[in-house]
Protein backbone atom coordinates (compact mmCIF):
# COMPACT_ATOMS: atom_id res chain seq x y z
CA UNK A 1 0.00 0.00 0.00
CA UNK A 2 2.84 2.37 0.86
CA UNK A 3 4.48 1.71 -2.48
CA UNK A 4 1.30 2.41 -4.40
CA UNK A 5 0.87 5.61 -2.45
CA UNK A 6 4.40 6.66 -3.34
CA UNK A 7 3.72 5.80 -6.97
CA UNK A 8 0.61 7.90 -6.83
CA UNK A 9 2.45 10.84 -5.34
CA UNK A 10 5.19 10.50 -7.93
CA UNK A 11 2.61 10.46 -10.70
CA UNK A 12 1.04 13.56 -9.25
CA UNK A 13 4.24 15.52 -9.18
CA UNK A 14 5.24 14.44 -12.69
CA UNK A 15 4.12 15.95 -15.96
CA UNK A 16 0.71 14.33 -15.77
CA UNK A 17 -0.36 16.76 -13.08
CA UNK A 18 0.27 19.68 -15.39
CA UNK A 19 -2.27 18.46 -17.86
CA UNK A 20 -4.78 17.35 -15.29
CA UNK A 21 -4.73 19.51 -12.17
CA UNK A 22 -6.72 18.46 -9.15
CA UNK A 23 -9.51 20.95 -9.85
CA UNK A 24 -10.46 19.23 -13.09
CA UNK A 25 -12.28 16.50 -11.19
CA UNK A 26 -14.18 18.95 -9.04
CA UNK A 27 -15.08 21.08 -12.02
CA UNK A 28 -16.28 18.17 -14.11
CA UNK A 29 -18.51 16.73 -11.41
CA UNK A 30 -19.93 20.16 -10.70
CA UNK A 31 -20.55 20.84 -14.41
CA UNK A 32 -22.15 17.43 -14.67
CA UNK A 33 -24.47 18.12 -11.78
CA UNK A 34 -25.57 21.53 -13.00
CA UNK A 35 -26.01 20.40 -16.59
CA UNK A 36 -28.08 17.34 -15.75
CA UNK A 37 -30.20 19.47 -13.45
CA UNK A 38 -31.05 21.77 -16.33
CA UNK A 39 -31.27 19.00 -18.92
CA UNK A 40 -34.03 17.17 -17.03
CA UNK A 41 -33.30 14.04 -19.00
CA UNK A 42 -30.55 11.41 -19.07
CA UNK A 43 -27.23 12.51 -20.56
CA UNK A 44 -24.73 10.03 -21.97
CA UNK A 45 -21.19 9.98 -20.69
CA UNK A 46 -19.81 11.19 -24.01
CA UNK A 47 -22.30 14.03 -24.11
CA UNK A 48 -20.99 15.13 -20.71
CA UNK A 49 -17.52 15.21 -22.15
CA UNK A 50 -18.72 17.57 -24.87
CA UNK A 51 -20.33 19.77 -22.22
CA UNK A 52 -17.05 19.83 -20.32
CA UNK A 53 -15.21 20.87 -23.45
CA UNK A 54 -17.72 23.65 -24.01
CA UNK A 55 -17.23 24.76 -20.42
CA UNK A 56 -13.47 24.89 -20.81
CA UNK A 57 -13.87 27.00 -23.91
CA UNK A 58 -16.32 29.16 -22.04
CA UNK A 59 -13.90 29.93 -19.23
CA UNK A 60 -11.10 30.59 -21.66
CA UNK A 61 -13.19 33.14 -23.50
CA UNK A 62 -14.47 34.62 -20.25
CA UNK A 63 -10.96 35.09 -18.91
CA UNK A 64 -9.84 36.76 -22.13
CA UNK A 65 -12.77 39.11 -22.08
CA UNK A 66 -12.44 40.05 -18.42
CA UNK A 67 -8.77 40.79 -18.96
CA UNK A 68 -9.60 42.95 -21.95
CA UNK A 69 -12.24 44.92 -20.04
CA UNK A 70 -9.97 45.50 -17.07
CA UNK A 71 -7.03 46.48 -19.28
CA UNK A 72 -9.26 48.79 -21.23
CA UNK A 73 -10.11 50.60 -18.02
CA UNK A 74 -6.42 50.67 -17.09
CA UNK A 75 -6.84 48.22 -14.22
CA UNK A 76 -5.24 44.97 -13.22
CA UNK A 77 -8.24 43.97 -11.17
CA UNK A 78 -11.56 42.82 -12.53
CA UNK A 79 -14.31 44.92 -10.98
CA UNK A 80 -18.05 44.40 -10.71
CA UNK A 81 -18.56 46.84 -13.59
CA UNK A 82 -16.57 44.50 -15.87
CA UNK A 83 -18.81 41.62 -14.93
CA UNK A 84 -21.86 43.69 -15.72
CA UNK A 85 -20.47 44.51 -19.15
CA UNK A 86 -19.78 40.82 -19.64
CA UNK A 87 -23.31 39.75 -18.68
CA UNK A 88 -24.68 42.43 -20.96
CA UNK A 89 -22.60 41.23 -23.87
CA UNK A 90 -23.78 37.71 -23.24
CA UNK A 91 -27.29 39.03 -23.63
CA UNK A 92 -28.13 38.02 -20.06
CA UNK A 93 -28.42 41.53 -18.70
CA UNK A 94 -30.66 43.80 -20.75
CA UNK A 95 -32.56 46.99 -20.15
CA UNK A 96 -35.52 44.86 -19.09
CA UNK A 97 -33.49 42.41 -17.04
CA UNK A 98 -31.06 44.22 -14.77
CA UNK A 99 -28.27 42.32 -13.09
CA UNK A 100 -30.10 42.42 -9.75
CA UNK A 101 -32.95 40.38 -11.18
CA UNK A 102 -30.57 37.69 -12.42
CA UNK A 103 -28.90 37.59 -9.04
CA UNK A 104 -32.21 37.27 -7.24
CA UNK A 105 -33.36 34.48 -9.52
CA UNK A 106 -30.26 32.39 -9.66
CA UNK A 107 -28.11 32.83 -6.59
CA UNK A 108 -28.85 31.57 -3.09
CA UNK A 109 -29.61 34.13 -0.41
CA UNK A 110 -26.18 33.96 1.21
CA UNK A 111 -24.61 35.21 -2.02
CA UNK A 112 -27.38 37.61 -2.90
CA UNK A 113 -26.65 39.34 0.36
CA UNK A 114 -23.10 39.92 -0.79
CA UNK A 115 -24.08 41.36 -4.15
CA UNK A 116 -27.25 43.35 -3.84
CA UNK A 117 -26.90 46.61 -2.01
CA UNK A 118 -29.07 46.61 1.02
CA UNK A 119 -29.15 48.32 4.30
CA UNK A 120 -27.88 46.09 7.04
CA UNK A 121 -27.72 46.71 10.75
CA UNK A 122 -25.69 49.72 11.75
CA UNK A 123 -26.83 51.62 8.68
CA UNK A 124 -24.06 50.01 6.67
CA UNK A 125 -24.61 49.42 2.98
CA UNK A 126 -22.93 46.56 1.20
CA UNK A 127 -22.08 48.01 -2.18
CA UNK A 128 -22.78 46.27 -5.44
CA UNK A 129 -20.75 48.30 -7.91
CA UNK B 1 -36.50 29.34 -9.58
CA UNK B 2 -33.70 26.93 -10.48
CA UNK B 3 -34.70 23.90 -8.46
CA UNK B 4 -33.94 22.48 -5.08
CA UNK B 5 -32.10 19.26 -5.93
CA UNK B 6 -28.99 20.95 -7.19
CA UNK B 7 -26.37 21.89 -4.68
CA UNK B 8 -26.53 25.63 -4.69
CA UNK B 9 -23.23 26.57 -3.16
CA UNK B 10 -20.77 28.25 -5.45
CA UNK B 11 -17.35 26.62 -5.79
CA UNK B 12 -15.72 29.99 -5.36
CA UNK B 13 -12.16 28.81 -4.87
CA UNK B 14 -12.43 26.60 -7.92
CA UNK B 15 -13.75 29.42 -10.06
CA UNK B 16 -10.91 31.67 -9.02
CA UNK B 17 -8.42 28.91 -9.75
CA UNK B 18 -9.83 28.37 -13.22
CA UNK B 19 -9.41 32.04 -14.08
CA UNK B 20 -6.03 32.18 -12.39
CA UNK B 21 -4.90 29.33 -14.60
CA UNK B 22 -5.95 31.26 -17.71
CA UNK B 23 -4.76 34.67 -16.54
CA UNK B 24 -2.23 34.45 -13.71
CA UNK B 25 -1.81 38.24 -13.57
CA UNK B 26 -5.47 39.07 -13.41
CA UNK B 27 -7.01 39.84 -10.03
CA UNK B 28 -10.65 39.55 -9.17
CA UNK B 29 -12.27 42.13 -6.91
CA UNK B 30 -14.37 40.90 -4.02
CA UNK B 31 -17.45 38.89 -5.02
CA UNK B 32 -16.87 39.23 -8.76
CA UNK B 33 -16.47 35.46 -8.81
CA UNK B 34 -20.14 35.19 -7.85
CA UNK B 35 -21.13 36.90 -11.08
CA UNK B 36 -18.73 34.69 -13.01
CA UNK B 37 -20.58 31.79 -11.47
CA UNK B 38 -23.90 33.32 -12.41
CA UNK B 39 -22.91 33.75 -16.03
CA UNK B 40 -21.60 30.20 -16.17
CA UNK B 41 -24.80 28.83 -14.65
CA UNK B 42 -26.84 30.60 -17.28
CA UNK B 43 -24.49 29.39 -19.99
CA UNK B 44 -25.00 25.80 -18.88
CA UNK B 45 -28.71 26.47 -18.69
CA UNK B 46 -28.83 27.62 -22.30
CA UNK B 47 -26.64 24.75 -23.39
CA UNK B 48 -28.83 22.20 -21.62
CA UNK B 49 -32.06 23.63 -23.03
CA UNK B 50 -30.65 23.59 -26.54
CA UNK B 51 -29.29 20.06 -26.16
CA UNK B 52 -32.63 18.95 -24.79
CA UNK B 53 -34.46 20.44 -27.75
CA UNK B 54 -32.07 18.66 -30.09
CA UNK B 55 -32.72 15.36 -28.34
CA UNK B 56 -36.48 15.89 -28.64
CA UNK B 57 -36.23 16.71 -32.34
CA UNK B 58 -34.17 13.56 -32.72
CA UNK B 59 -36.86 11.58 -30.84
CA UNK B 60 -34.18 10.55 -28.40
CA UNK B 61 -34.88 9.96 -24.73
CA UNK B 62 -31.42 10.98 -23.69
CA UNK B 63 -28.97 13.67 -24.60
CA UNK B 64 -26.29 12.20 -26.85
CA UNK B 65 -22.96 13.73 -27.87
CA UNK B 66 -24.35 15.05 -31.16
CA UNK B 67 -27.12 16.90 -29.35
CA UNK B 68 -24.63 18.54 -27.02
CA UNK B 69 -22.24 19.27 -29.87
CA UNK B 70 -24.90 20.99 -31.95
CA UNK B 71 -26.00 22.93 -28.87
CA UNK B 72 -22.43 24.04 -28.23
CA UNK B 73 -22.24 25.41 -31.75
CA UNK B 74 -25.39 27.47 -31.30
CA UNK B 75 -24.72 28.61 -27.74
CA UNK B 76 -21.49 30.48 -28.21
CA UNK B 77 -20.05 31.79 -24.97
CA UNK B 78 -20.49 35.31 -26.24
CA UNK B 79 -22.41 36.93 -29.00
CA UNK B 80 -20.00 39.05 -30.95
Amino acid sequence: PLQSLQAKLAAKSSGASHRRPRETGIVSSWVKKVFSHYAKMPVTRDAFRIVEKCSERYFKQLSNDLEAYANHAGRKTVEMADLEVLLRRQGLVTDKVPVQVLIEHHLPLEYRKLLIPMAVSGNKVIPCQ
Amino acid sequence: SSGAKMRRTVPRGTLRKIIKKEKPQLRLAANTDLLVHLSFLLFLHRLAEEARTNAFLDKSKMIKPDHALAAGKVIKPFKS
